[in-house]
């Protein structure tokens, strides 16, 4: 059944349609939370809170919305939520990853080449994860969204209700923010292996 | 003429495959001449390779079930079912 159609009967009361909408998106939104919080119990406390706001408020969802937009929206909130519950989580500016101006001639950028020179992929993951952990979930979020669940920027302006020329710069900060992580690792190994 | 901080957007754009066909001639005439764009139009491509790479993550089965019995518990009682 289409989603369109799905909707329609989960409002009537279907709880197969319900479940069925439930099952495309449950992977995704897990992923994502596991991404941001970096605990596997939070995350799956996360899947299971959207899923039962969605109940809630399966009567105030719109049918020409997208359900897998709405529901983001809903797992962002209890993202932000559990997060606010952590004292310790430690939050880096973005700056502190932001390249000086690569047009200062003087300075020569890190040409990687092949990063698995300096280390496998698991390796360059967890740095990668542990990073967008560290960081402002306003920088890691749209970031995860795009590239690692491919949403659309369209889509990311709808689920986190900002406009798409404010999300491409979220991206982008957080795109130069990991290059500039990793470029200091590879050129820290470059050296240690010479 | 452009500084290349001004290019970093639409070095971004580019690697995306989003960029118009004049900002691509622009970008490859300035790519040509200096050395820094290109290592960055290389390196920001790859971030997002290597973040791509890897393993996917899924909600554990059990966890899956478990989740469905919750949210039937919930949905009968909202629908008094």
């Amino acid at each position: 059944m289409k989603e369109k159609a799905l909707i329609k009967s989960a409002k009537a009361g279907n709880f197969e349609a319900f479940n069925d909408l439930v099952a495309g998106h449950t992977d995704r939104i897990y992923r994502l939370a596991l991404k941001i919080t970096g605990n596997t119990d939070d995350s799956e406390d996360i899947v299971q809170n959207t899923f039962l706001k969605a109940i809630d408020k399966i009567d105030q969802f719109r049918e020409d919305a997208s359900f897998g937009t709405w529901v983001y929206a809903i797992a962002l909130n209890e993202i932000r939520r559990c997060l606010s519950h952590r004292n310790s989580f430690k939050v880096k500016s973005i700056d502190e990853y932001l390249p000086n101006s690569h047009s200062d001639s003087t300075i020569e950028l890190f040409d990687w080449g092949d990063p698995h020179k300096y280390m496998k992929q698991r390796e360059i993951r967890e740095i990668i994860d542990s990073s967008l952990e560290n960081m402002s979930e306003k920088y890691s979020i749209p970031f995860i969204l795009r590239y690692m669940e491919q949403l659309s920027i369209k889509e990311i302006a709808e689920t986190l209700d900002l406009s798409e020329a404010a999300v491409k710069s979220r991206i982008l900060r957080t795109r130069l923010a990991l290059r500039e992580k990793l470029s200091k690792i590879f050129r820290e190994r470059k050296y240690e292996k010479m | 003429m452009k500084k290349c901080d001004q290019y970093i957007q639409g070095i971004a754009d580019y690697i995306d495959g989003e960029a118009d066909a004049a900002l691509c001639a622009e970008l490859e005439a300035h790519l040509k001449g200096c050395q820094n764009c290109r290592i960055m139009v290389d390196t920001l491509r790859q971030t997002v390779v290597l973040c791509r790479d890897g393993k996917r993550e899924k909600l554990p089965e059990k966890i899956q079930a478990k989740l469905k019995d919750k949210l039937k518990e919930k949905w009968q009682k909202k629908f008094n079912k």
